[in-house]
């Protein structure tokens, strides 16, 4: 594993976690795109 | 191209500003003499702020005793316990500053007729003299109960003076907030908190420099910063809070 | 902003790519500071840039009160509101990774230092905020309460970012956090992710507060008289 053990496991679970928010604020806009759209 | 005569300006166009100001000070006089009329025949902020001082303050006392600081602890813990009792004298007294008007309506009397200024000017200067004579009792009170020595009896009177001040007219601003939203009695000390842990950090200091026998200059200088501050906010804010 | 062009997609993409690249360089790239405790210092790069984060926020929150009592105008209220919104959850994040690290460091979660009470301070400022939105009924006054109260906080800001700091004789600890804190800062390394992460939790911060607005007006759009700040269902 990468960094060695413990500290790269923190650093992937990291990237998960943040690529996770990411993708759940990618669709939330488009949900409020959707919104928007409706008269 | 003579150079114009010089005219002498008409005594009426000096008048106006100066008269504007009377005006002003007029009606925040009136603002506060009304408040005071109002609070002696009711009676009902004086007993409040009397009430949880004097319990705060017997609790205090016979929880910790004359003796029960030791003398090396009373420069930290004494000072912050007499601001305690103010503070929680001031909000249970105090936010009802605009909720009497509100109820008994008489805020539309005074949105109508007054200067918004002028109104939180009064007001604010009630509720000051409200807190001060408070502190007036309170102080050389707690003084002797806690056997509390003073070193700088002016930096005590400092302290409760621009401390008592700063904390009158923020409430003053928060009680106007608070009296045109619901769930006024838990919503002030929220509001309040923040908005008066500066002051309050301050005056504690000031404070604990009058029994220490000294402290720094920034901090006497920052308190009356602090009132100044709250002042012109509340000078400014207030009309946008009193009018839609 | 709500374009579908390949560009309008992409900045979002290279802000994941951003982050990304900040989370490995806080773990890979940085060297760890002396006088921390392990690993600990790696904290820093997440914790500093939202608590700046959480400040820029409440300023903006701030401003945009000052713009709406000026100009009235509804969408400024809903910046400012979704700016506290959001500022919270970075401050709260700010705080509570804050306490973790002194916890490490020092063996207190809590001892009050300058930093920790401005930023306790800050939260505190934000909870009362949506408290009173939450409890005016009638909209414009809402609007207008809140932003003087969010005017009112901006006034009182500087008592604690400055006055504070210089009253550190109140706390019995000595204070250990700007001593180490202006040591850390010489490393170039730890410079750079530090300075790269706080650009990146800014750009985030934006663009959930641009979401947050869009949702505000669609809300309002929807129920005007009654300005949910959810869209109903």
């Amino acid at each position: 594993m990468i960094g060695g053990g413990g500290i790269g496991m923190v650093m992937i679970v990291n990237l998960v976690i943040w690529t996770g928010l990411f993708l759940y604020l990618l669709r939330l806009e488009s949900h409020v795109r959707d919104l928007e759209k409706e008269p | 191209m003579t150079a114009p005569l010089v005219r002498p300006v008409p005594v009426q166009a000096a008048a106006p500003a100066s008269s504007a100001a009377r005006a002003w000070l007029a009606e925040a006089g009136a603002v506060f003499v009304k408040d005071w009329r109002t609070e002696l025949r009711t009676r009902h902020a004086l007993h409040t702020l009397l009430l949880f001082a004097v319990t705060t303050l017997v609790t205090v006392s016979l929880a910790l005793g004359p003796m029960g600081v030791a003398s090396s602890e009373r420069v930290a813990v004494l000072p912050a316990l007499l601001w305690v009792i103010v503070l929680f004298a001031a909000a249970a007294g105090l936010p009802r500053g605009f909720v009497h008007e509100e109820e008994t309506h008489t805020a539309i009397a005074l949105r109508l007729a007054g200067t918004p200024s002028a109104i939180f000017c009064g007001k604010a200067l009630y509720s000051a003299s409200l807190l001060l004579a408070l502190e007036a009792l309170l102080a050389p009170l707690y003084v002797a109960v806690m056997q509390l020595p003073i070193a700088q009896p002016a930096l005590l009177l400092a302290a409760l003076g621009l401390g008592g001040l700063g904390l009158a007219i923020a409430s003053t601003l928060l009680a106007a907030i608070v009296a045109q939203a619901q769930g006024r009695a838990a919503l002030f000390p929220i509001l309040a908190f923040p908005v008066l842990l500066p002051l309050l950090l301050l005056a504690v200091e000031l404070t604990r420099g009058a029994v220490a026998g000294g402290v720094g200059d920034a901090v006497l200088t920052n308190l009356a910063l602090y009132d100044a501050t709250m002042a012109v906010a509340g000078l400014m804010l207030f009309p946008l809070v009193w009018n839609p | 902003m709500s374009t579908l062009s390949v560009a309008g997609r992409a900045w979002r993409w290279a802000l994941w790519a951003w982050i990304s690249i900040c989370i490995v360089g806080a773990f890979l790239y940085a060297p760890l500071a002396a006088k921390f405790i392990g690993q600990s210092s790696r904290i820093l790069f997440f914790h500093v840039p939202m608590a700046w984060t959480s400040f820029v926020a409440f300023i903006a929150a701030g401003v945009w009160s000052i713009l709406y009592l000026w100009r009235r105008d509804p969408d400024q209220d809903r910046a400012a509101a979704a700016a506290v919104e959001i500022g919270l959850v970075f401050c709260f994040l700010a705080t509570a990774t804050g306490a973790m690290w002194a916890r490490v460091m020092w063996g207190a979660w809590w001892n009050w230092d300058p930093r920790q009470t401005s930023i306790s301070v800050v939260l505190v400022f934000y909870a009362a905020y949506l408290v009173l939105r939450g409890a005016v009924e009638d909209l414009e006054a809402r609007a207008r309460l809140c932003a003087a109260y969010a005017v009112l906080g901006l006034v009182v800001a500087p008592f604690f970012f400055f006055v504070l700091p210089r009253m550190v004789s109140f706390t019995l600890h000595p204070d250990a956090v700007i001593n180490t804190r202006a040591k850390v800062e010489v490393e170039s390394r730890m410079l750079q992710v530090l300075l790269a992460s706080s650009l990146g939790f800014n750009v985030l911060f934006f663009w959930m507060h641009g979401v947050r607005v869009r949702l505000l007006r669609v809300a309002a759009r929807r129920a005007p008289q009654v300005e949910l700040e959810e869209v109903p269902a």
